[in-house]
């Protein structure tokens, strides 16, 4: 069994007063893209911080490629890259001037690696000056800069929420190659259609905490089904007890546990149903439920 | 029809409103230390020169001085005590008016612009301008209000209302002249940082061509007339020349406010024709590809504008010097002036000063260059640059080392280039000087200027959580460097014990080339300055970023 790409658990960080990652748990195999989800202000961007060495931990383990990012950054970093959610690039140097400044930062010299190709791939133009980059731009230099390195871990803080949708797919393409190579990818995003595309397991946090980890399958298995049919008017079905119904006309409308799901089918045909759709919890259902909060 | 949310009041008003709010600590700080100085200078001068006679042989001696004229301007009615007790106040003190409206000014016109909140504000109901109207009147309000505070001031601490009123005037009508030069400058250059560098190279020669023209009027009851433009040339030989202690030429009043105007004017023409977020010259494309590695290399890439304007600044400054030091010589012929240099120390001394005092203020701007890098690093860490770096293998202490070596260094080399300029000018105007004699005069204050520099390293290094976090780095920067010049200039004046002057750095440089240029202090301050360094070099790897 190979190192898993980071190993994360009982991460504690507070500013002040306020618990900014609260006994977060997290971890990431070796060559598996990860979604890494949870409403704003959850601790997203804390943990990452702390993964790439520039937050000490109050409390928790933290492994990265089993190594510690606190101590053995320097070291580390040469094996991983990172975009930040916010791009921010110096005013007057160009795109091309970051993208091959970050490159020999990490050792690389940039005429060997991909970096011409990736910015005909990404569609930037290398010589403009940053300021005059859009965000959507300057998140390009960051993800070409990024890409155009062989690494064992790509860290990306919502990549594309500045992208079109054209170059959306370039991105996606780029995170498929990376980890078809062997690297590991930990993707925080709020673009859900973009993780349910990418990612093979997801760990959704809130308030510093992990709700829910797990196959993105698996996670779909645990949530309710929506139900649709049409029934004969005045026919109400025989449903098992707890299962709310939605009644509107001859249309019915139900949300079902997976457990019940063939008590509710059985009800549904007693009543002489004549049409019947059925649809897994879109991805969006599962991260409101894990999104909101206790009540 | 007006929404049951609507606000009340002008939209200007609400600007105006929010950035008073903003600025309401740096404002109120910074008149309350200049206003101190002023009611300091009021109060304390008139007792050290008690009668007529006594100011007039000051100001004999101050006029024959033309490292003092250069620096104060000439003291024209010695009869009024007013007269000598605003001298250092009337033209140099009043940049630190100055300096406060522009970075007033600026904060709400390019760098609001700059952090993209101007975006934001422009797309409500407020119009193009609105914002650069609100900076313009903020700025305004400023200079009037610590112009007229100035006057109060004055009147309370005893002297004459008239001049009072006067004094107070061209200090502010000097703050209304830099409001719309700042809004001016906020309009051409694209950077908060390119603003106030346009402003500072505008302000130094106006002030340059003061100093000119004042060190030339020396001895010469009636001045040549290139001189006379000169000095009405520049809005800083304008305090002077408005006479206010003896009879005001209060018609200048209409010449600060009418430059202001058309200042501003023209400000308001620029923004309504540009496109939001660029400046008059527009951006070329540049290289597609750079040869440049971190953190260096960037540092210098990033820093190299600054860093040959500063040099030019600088080698000005030495030029400037030493082609008005050997002017000294004439004074042996002027009536007086035998009596004046020999009380001082004999020929050559009078050079010697302005030599010396010139290079006093370099050290004290050179320090500003450090206090700059380290404004520079935190910019970085708070604007998500630093992140991007940061996660590549370049260590944390190399990081550190480059931004220490980067604000530490230059100083040296700015300083020499003042040794330079003042050798070249020397040279060609036929008094050539020792090169030691002169390079030292200009290097000594650099441990000095260096030991601040490092203070600001080690509250960037540190960023204590003081202060719910405001005192970062650069601030604990300006605030040592203030308290370390204002501590100079109060501490004779309010006499001081000398050890409290003592804690300002710059009191323990020599005043070379009069005296040897290295004394144990600077080697302590040295090894000081080395020491926090070292710390704060250490302590930046260990803390969290961002």
């Amino acid at each position: 069994m190979t190192t898993p790409a980071i190993e994360a658990s009982g991460l504690v960080k507070a500013f002040g007063a306020t618990r900014a990652l609260d006994g977060l748990e997290l971890t990431v195999a070796a060559g598996e893209v990860h979604g890494f989800l949870g409403p704003n202000g959850a601790g997203k961007s804390t943990t990452i911080r702390a993964l790439l060495g520039m937050l000490r931990l109050d409390r928790g383990t933290l492994r990265l490629l089993g190594s510690d990012p606190w101590r053995d950054a320097t070291s580390l970093h040469a094996r991983l890259a990172y975009v930040p959610g916010d791009v921010a690039l110096w005013p007057r140097l160009t795109g091309g001037e970051v993208i091959d400044l970050l490159l020999r930062a990490r050792g690389l010299e940039p005429a060997r690696t991909d970096r011409d190709v990736l910015v005909e791939r990404f569609g930037l133009d290398p010589s403009k000056r940053c300021r005059t980059y859009s965000k959507g731009n300057r998140q390009k230099v960051a993800l070409v800069a990024a890409f155009a390195a062989p690494v064992e871990l790509l860290v990306l803080d919502e990549p594309t929420s500045g992208l079109d949708p054209l170059v959306a797919e370039v991105f996606a393409a780029c995170v498929r190659e990376h980890v078809d190579a062997g690297a590991a990818v930990l993707l925080s995003s709020h673009v859900l259609g973009e993780v349910d595309h990418l990612a093979e397991r997801v760990t959704i946090i809130r308030a510093g905490r992990t709700v829910t980890t797990g196959r993105l399958d698996e996670l779909r298995h645990l949530h309710r089904t929506r139900v649709r049919a049409r029934l004969p008017e005045g026919v109400e079905p025989r449903l098992p007890a707890g299962v709310e119904l939605d009644r509107d006309g001859a249309i019915v409308r139900l949300s079902v546990e997976p457990a019940a799901l063939p008590a509710v089918l059985g009800a549904l045909a007693e009543a002489g149903v004549t049409e019947l759709t059925a649809a897994p919890p879109s991805l969006e259902e599962l991260f409101l439920d894990a999104y909101r909060p206790p009540a | 029809m007006t929404s049951p949310h609507a606000v009340t009041g002008s939209p200007r008003r609400l600007l105006l409103r929010a950035a008073l709010r903003r600025d309401a600590t740096l404002v109120g700080a910074w008149s309350l230390v200049l206003l101190a100085v002023v009611a300091a200078s009021a109060i304390a001068t008139p007792g050290l020169y008690p009668d007529a006679a006594s100011r007039v042989r000051a100001a004999e001696a101050i006029d024959a001085s033309p490292a003092l004229v250069a620096l104060y301007g000439p003291i024209l009615d010695p009869r009024n005590p007013g007269e000598l007790a605003m001298a250092k106040l009337t033209v140099l003190y009043a940049l630190a008016l100055a300096a406060l409206v522009v970075v007033v000014v600026r904060r709400h016109t390019r760098g609001d612009e700059e952090a993209g909140r101007t975006e934001l504000l422009a797309s409500t109901r407020l119009g193009r301008t609105a914002q650069l109207d609100a900076a313009v009147l903020l700025g305004a309000g400023v200079a009037l209000g610590v112009g007229a505070l100035a006057a109060g001031v004055d009147v309370a601490s005893g002297l004459s209302l008239t001049g009072s009123a006067a004094f107070g005037a061209s200090w502010a009508g000097l703050g209304l002249v830099c409001v719309g030069l700042t809004a001016v400058a906020a309009q051409i250059a694209t950077t908060a940082r390119g603003t106030s560098a346009l402003v500072l190279v505008v302000l130094g020669l106006w002030f340059a061509l003061r100093a000119v023209a004042d060190v030339a009027a020396i001895g010469r009851p009636e001045p040549g007339a290139w001189s006379t433009a000169l000095g009405w040339a520049s809005p800083l030989g304008w305090g002077t020349r408005l006479h206010a202690w003896g009879e005001p030429r209060w018609w200048l009043l209409g010449l600060w406010a009418g430059l202001a105007v058309a200042l501003t004017l023209l400000a308001r023409r620029l923004a309504d024709r540009r496109d939001l977020g660029s400046g008059i010259v527009a951006d070329r494309p540049g290289p597609a590809r750079g040869r440049l590695t971190a953190p260096l290399g960037l540092a210098l890439r990033v820093q190299r504008g600054a860093l040959l304007g500063w040099s030019a600044a600088l080698l000005g400054t030495g030029l400037l010097a030493g082609a008005l030091a050997p002017g000294v010589g004439d004074l042996l012929d002027t009536a007086g002036g035998r009596d004046v240099l020999r009380r001082l120390g004999g020929a050559g001394a009078l050079g010697d000063a302005l030599i010396g005092a010139v290079c006093a203020l370099a050290g004290i701007a050179v320090a500003a260059w450090g206090i700059g890098v380290v404004a520079r690093a935190d910019d970085d860490e708070q604007s998500g640059r630093l992140e991007l770096l940061a996660a590549t293998p370049i260590s944390r202490m190399r990081t550190a080392r480059t931004v220490a070596l980067t604000a530490l260094a230059p100083p040296l080399g700015l300083l020499g280039l003042v040794g330079v300029g003042c050798l070249v000018a020397l040279t060609l105007g036929g008094a050539p000087a020792p090169p030691t004699r002169v390079l030292g005069a200009a290097l000594a204050p650099w441990p000095a200027a260096a030991l601040v520099v490092a203070v600001a390293l080690c509250g960037w290094a540190v960023r204590p959580a003081v202060l719910g976090g405001a005192l970062r780095g650069p601030v604990v920067g300006w605030l040592t460097l203030a308290a370390s010049v204002v501590l100079g200039e109060l501490g004779p004046l309010l006499r001081l014990p000398g050890w409290i002057v003592g804690l300002s750095p710059f009191d323990h440089v020599p005043a070379a080339p009069s005296v040897p240029a290295w004394s144990a202090a600077q080697g302590v301050m040295a090894l000081l300055a080395a020491v926090l360094t070292a710390i704060a070099v250490r302590r930046f790897s260990r803390r969290d970023l961002g």
